[in-house]
């Protein structure tokens, strides 16, 4: 075909040459010129120091815009409440998934659209950033120096990023313990009688009821969640101090210690050994929960927030109880976090919403709902009465468990807090690989250690 | 934008076309003057007026295209959050996407996946449309057309939704392989690490199998009947009348199918993420679902963008030769 | 088409197997669907009752009206604009004379082959920039960039075989070029036309990525983009997520439904002009 074409058919296939490389070229130098000019602002980080601070509530018509994950109805219902008491004050309460929240929150606060209020699992570098505010001015305005000072620690940020001291830059809308729950009927089953007093009488138990043909764990690693029983594990035999600064990032603090190590090597021998569930890495949170409601498994690991719904669904037949230690008069160590929530810089009432703040830890309606909804123990003043439970609930359980905890200074954050990136990129691929015993306990340990290092050096 | 979802049959015709003009002076870059008219203004504005045309579409294109993929460009040199100062590193970030041993890793998983978004689909579209051309136009024709390209209809997060379902412990896909006395191999396939790429992978060939048996159907309605008949008076099968006359007949479209589908697969996204998010472990993790995880929630903008571009220069790197081996053959 | 007997009982029997094995996650969501919304499903069964109830309670707590307003907002701005981009680009590049032509349609071919993670993230700031973000404009003007090098490409083929002497005949009888391109061109090109429609409509209402990236209120993004809300909301419910993904899917299929026969029609007419 071509050589049939007259002359002017190479000519104009050479021009198309040129006229490409000629693109070709502008398009480099283009590349090249915006290449020199760097992206983001160069302006330094804007204060995020509240001005203008106030303790009394406005009385103009005001809507606050909460930012929140989708399966916590707590904070609706607090708003509620809320509004009730306050009519002028209305509430429009954004729900997305724990996912995209991780992934749209610091971009959320930077826009000029940001929300008065964000769920903000973990800070990463929005105070670094200026994109929270200081909550400082509000806690010495609103005298909550009562407060347990070991549950707000993990809230502040000190100069250097680093958590556990500093300055007050979130608040919780409840704080959460976490434990074991357990199916008694299927106990009884597999001849299990009381819930486990040590770690070793629980490995014990997981043995019996493998041998009675019963699922001896629920759990799922879909998107992590296994997490809970790891982490579990390595709080028994870590150090605590040691752990706790490794998830608040300080200098020199590693994951790889002994204790950890440890704790990851007992969930593989678990993987081996069979309790977990043969499809877990196909199970999901919602999954995983809904299979121990609906009869499958004798323990799982979970925390009080599941303790309303798993109550609905199981009546008296499953109790909840801390993860037992070592020893059987060893401190009790387990998980437990805020429900954090940070409020932007930019917001635009920080006036109103830190009244709010302030009203669901002093107010006993707030508090009520608080524990009724979660299970979570509602914080602020120790001194001041705790809402009433159902005698023999598993939320006066869980409220029992956080105090126990808390006297016996056994609280940690969760691991998957360390970092905004660790717990997609690292800690949940590695989690996978363990509970299905294609990795070590060291191998995992290692692998996250790694991930962290090069996530806080980029 | 779900390049997957590209059904294409005039895209044969005009990206052939379009190639032809390019080797052709059919429209050609010298405006000649009007034949019309007193030459001058009138052929000036003729040869302008079609420029007015080409704008919208053009400052469209630019801005919302060109711009951000320099933009991209940009970032890739420099580190930075998103939020605050950025730093200048060079390529830096080109060199972490070429040695990090778990983005190299997903990109070997996305040229796996073609084997099950092109070999699989252009394969099975190709022997399907033969087949559903040897029946007679009618009512069963046409809707085996509807019920196969049903797949492309369906947003493809709905589709990851619907066969996680199906490929679950409890699936429907356990369920019917127990049926056939095969139940030794059941298993929770997306969980399982060396079943899940390949589950992932034929969710993709259920949903691309449709789009190029329709656009086959077209080719193969162009080839001029009478080599059919010829092949069948010579006294050839099937099989052979498929390799010598239907094959070669649908160089275009399977040139066309091939790009479409091989740009699925590297640029994959809303299928992993509505149903392995890249587990277990990495193993299903794709050049997509990493750079929204760097992106978003590591808040690393600059790798993010690096391994965009990368994407990017290895589509073209696959696409480009299949091109030019269509387009010499014409 | 000649075929030997066997060939075309053999031929139909398999065809049959494909449909099937098409059909069946569709029907085994069905299936999840019509199960009671408080357990979990077991597989492909038909229930022995069906909750049809389901697909009420997920159209209500899914907030589908408020999602399918949004995606049906989106699809208004993008499709309009997109086709007549398009159509004026396509008719420019393959029946006028424009200068650098050739160049133009490289220009928008390159676009084809552009994977969206590459541009996902530029696209967030260039937004931001904008005052877009978190609207629904922040993924309509994306698309109707995106969408343009397949609009152009694809209409420039119906228009490159739209003979040159039916313009020329227009223009001699003193129409203007925009005259001739409303009156005559237009016309003509309706079945491109509608295809495109059809399939920018489609892509549209399924797009994922770009609203989930670009729109952090849930509700204001397209009905596929917030099905992962979905997966959040019923924490416990895989029935009643599998009754929301159905009725998200359902305006999709009925629209193809309604116009498969219009659209093969012109993909048919499309391939023959070539």
């Amino acid at each position: 075909m071509a050589l049939s074409r007259p002359r002017p058919n190479m000519g104009s296939r050479q021009s198309l040459v040129r006229k490409s490389l000629l693109t070709i070229a502008m398009a480099t130098g283009a590349a090249v010129v915006l290449a020199g000019c760097a992206p983001g602002s160069t302006a330094t980080a804007p204060s995020a120091n509240p001005e203008d601070i106030s303790t009394e509530l406005t009385t103009e018509d005001v809507e606050l815009t909460i930012a929140d994950e989708t399966g916590f109805p707590v904070t609706q219902k607090l708003a509620d409440e809320f509004t009730k008491q306050h009519p002028n004050i209305t509430f429009k309460i954004n729900l997305d998934t724990f996912a995209n929240l991780a992934a749209n929150a610091p971009k959320l606060m930077a826009s000029d659209d940001a929300p008065d209020l964000i769920r903000l699992p973990t800070i990463g570098d929005t105070v670094k950033d200026g994109l929270i505010a200081n909550l400082d001015p509000y806690y010495d305005a609103y005298g909550w120096d009562t407060w347990a000072a070991s549950q707000l620690a993990p809230l502040r940020v000190d100069e250097n990023g680093v958590r556990g001291s500093g300055s007050l830059y979130q608040v919780g809308l409840g704080y959460s313990i976490t434990g074991i729950f357990m199916n008694n009927k299927l106990a009884e089953q597999a001849g299990i009688d009381a819930p486990p007093e040590t770690l070793g009488e629980l490995e014990e138990d997981f043995a019996k009821a493998k041998a009675a043909g019963l699922l001896p764990l629920m759990a799922g690693d879909k998107d992590g969640v296994v997490n809970f029983a790891i982490q579990a594990a390595m709080n028994q035999f870590a150090d605590k101090s040691e752990f706790a600064s490794w998830i608040f990032t300080e200098e020199g603090a590693t994951y790889n210690t002994p204790g950890n190590v440890q704790g990851a090597e007992m969930i593989r021998e678990w993987a081996d050994a069979g309790y977990f569930p043969s499809d877990i890495n196909t199970i999901d949170y919602a999954t995983f929960v809904s299979r121990f409601q609906g009869g499958e498994g004798v323990f799982t690991f979970n925390g009080n927030w599941a303790a309303a719904d798993t109550q609905a669904k199981m009546g008296d037949d499953v109790s909840f109880f801390l993860v037992p230690p070592v020893e059987a008069d060893g401190g009790h160590v387990a998980m437990g976090a805020a429900n954090s929530f940070s409020v932007p810089a930019k917001s635009a009432h920080i006036n109103e919403i830190m009244y709010f703040l302030n009203w669901i830890h002093t107010d006993d309606a707030a508090r009520q709902i608080v524990v009724d909804v979660t299970g979570a123990a509602p914080g602020g003043d120790p001194a001041q009465a705790l809402p009433e439970v159902e005698p023999g609930s598993l939320i006066e359980d869980a409220l029992e468990m956080s105090a126990t905890v808390g006297a016996e200074d056994g609280q940690l954050d969760f691991m998957s807090n360390a970092t905004a990136g660790i717990y997609a990129g690292s800690i949940i691929p590695e989690s996978q690989l363990l509970v299905t015993g294609k990795i070590t306990g060291k191998e995992f340990v290692e692998a996250v250690q790694k991930f962290y290092e090069q996530e806080l050096a980029g | 934008m779900t390049t997957s979802n590209r059904s294409a049959s005039s895209l044969v015709d005009a990206s052939a076309s379009a190639l032809r003009a390019t080797a052709t002076d059919d429209s050609s870059a010298v405006a000649r003057p009007s034949r019309r008219g007193a030459g001058g203004s009138k052929a000036w504005w003729a040869a302008r007026r079609g420029w007015l045309f080409v704008i919208p579409a053009l400052v469209a294109y630019i801005m919302f295209v060109v711009y951000p993929l320099f933009l991209g460009v940009q970032y890739s040199f420099y580190k930075w959050n998103g939020v605050g100062p950025a730093e200048f590193i060079g390529v830096a970030n080109y060199l972490r996407v070429f040695t990090d041993p778990d983005l190299l890793a997903s990109i070997g998983n996305a040229f796996i996946l073609i084997a099950f978004f092109t070999i699989i689909p252009v394969s099975s579209g190709l022997m399907l449309a033969t087949l559903i051309r040897s029946i007679k136009p009618g009512p069963f024709s046409s809707a085996s057309q509807a019920i196969l390209f049903l797949p492309q209809i369906i947003p493809l997060a709905a589709a990851g939704i619907a066969w996680s379902w199906m490929y679950a412990q409890t699936g429907a896909v356990n369920q019917i392989l127990t049926l056939f006395g095969l139940g030794g191999i059941t298993r929770p396939w997306l969980g399982d690490f060396q079943t899940a790429l390949p589950a992932v992978g034929l969710i993709g060939s259920w949903v691309l199998t449709g789009l190029c048996t329709v656009l086959f159907l077209t080719g193969i309605s162009k080839i001029d009947s009478a080599l059919f008949e010829a092949a069948r008076l010579d006294g050839a099968g099937w099989f052979r009348e498929f390799i010598s006359v239907t094959v070669p007949g649908v160089r275009q479209e399977i040139a066309v199918l091939t790009t479409i589908t091989i740009i699925a697969a590297l640029s994959s996204f809303d299928i992993i993420y509505t149903t392995t998010l890249g587990g277990p472990g990495r193993s299903t993790l794709v050049p997509g679902i990493s750079i929204y995880r760097i992106g978003f929630t590591q808040s690393d903008v600059g790798l993010a963008s690096a391994f965009g571009i990368v994407l990017m220069i290895l589509v073209l790197a696959c696409v480009l030769p299949i091109q030019r081996l269509s387009r010499e053959r014409d | 088409m000649i075929v030997n007997r066997s060939e075309a009982i053999i031929g139909r029997i398999v065809l049959v197997l494909v449909l099937i094995l098409t059909l069946i996650p569709l029907a085994n969501m069905a299936s999840a669907a019509l199960q009671p919304a408080g357990e979990n499903p077991v597989g492909l069964t038909w229930p022995s009752d069906p909750q049809w109830g389901n697909f009420v309670e997920a159209f209500q707590t899914g907030h589908v009206v408020e999602l399918m307003t949004s995606s049906a907002f989106i699809v208004l701005g993008v499709v309009p604009i997109s086709l007549l981009f398009g159509t004026l680009a396509g008719y420019a590049l393959g029946n006028l004379r424009v200068p650098g032509a050739r160049f133009l349609l490289i220009f928008f071919l390159v676009g084809l082959t552009i994977p969206f993670e590459a541009l996902m993230i530029p696209l967030y700031y260039e937004m931001q920039g904008f005052g877009l973000l978190n609207t629904q404009w922040a993924v309509i003007l994306p698309l109707i960039g995106l969408y343009m090098p397949f609009s152009v490409v694809w209409m420039r083929a119906h228009f490159v075989n739209m003979p040159r002497e039916l313009s020329e005949a227009a223009r001699v009888d003193g129409a203007t070029t925009l005259q001739e391109f409303r009156r005559i061109q237009i016309p003509l090109a309706v079945p491109p036309l509608s295809a495109l429609a059809i399939l920018l409509f489609l892509w549209t209402w399924n797009q994922f990525l770009l609203p989930v990236v670009l729109i952090s209120d849930p509700l204001k993004r397209t009905v596929a983009g917030s099905l992962t809300y979905f997966q959040g909301q019923y924490s416990t419910s895989i029935p009643l997520l599998n009754a929301g993904a159905l009725i998200i899917i359902a305006p999709a299929i009925i629209v193809f439904l309604i116009f498969q026969r219009q659209f093969i029609k012109a993909l048919l007419q499309g391939a023959v002009k070539g």
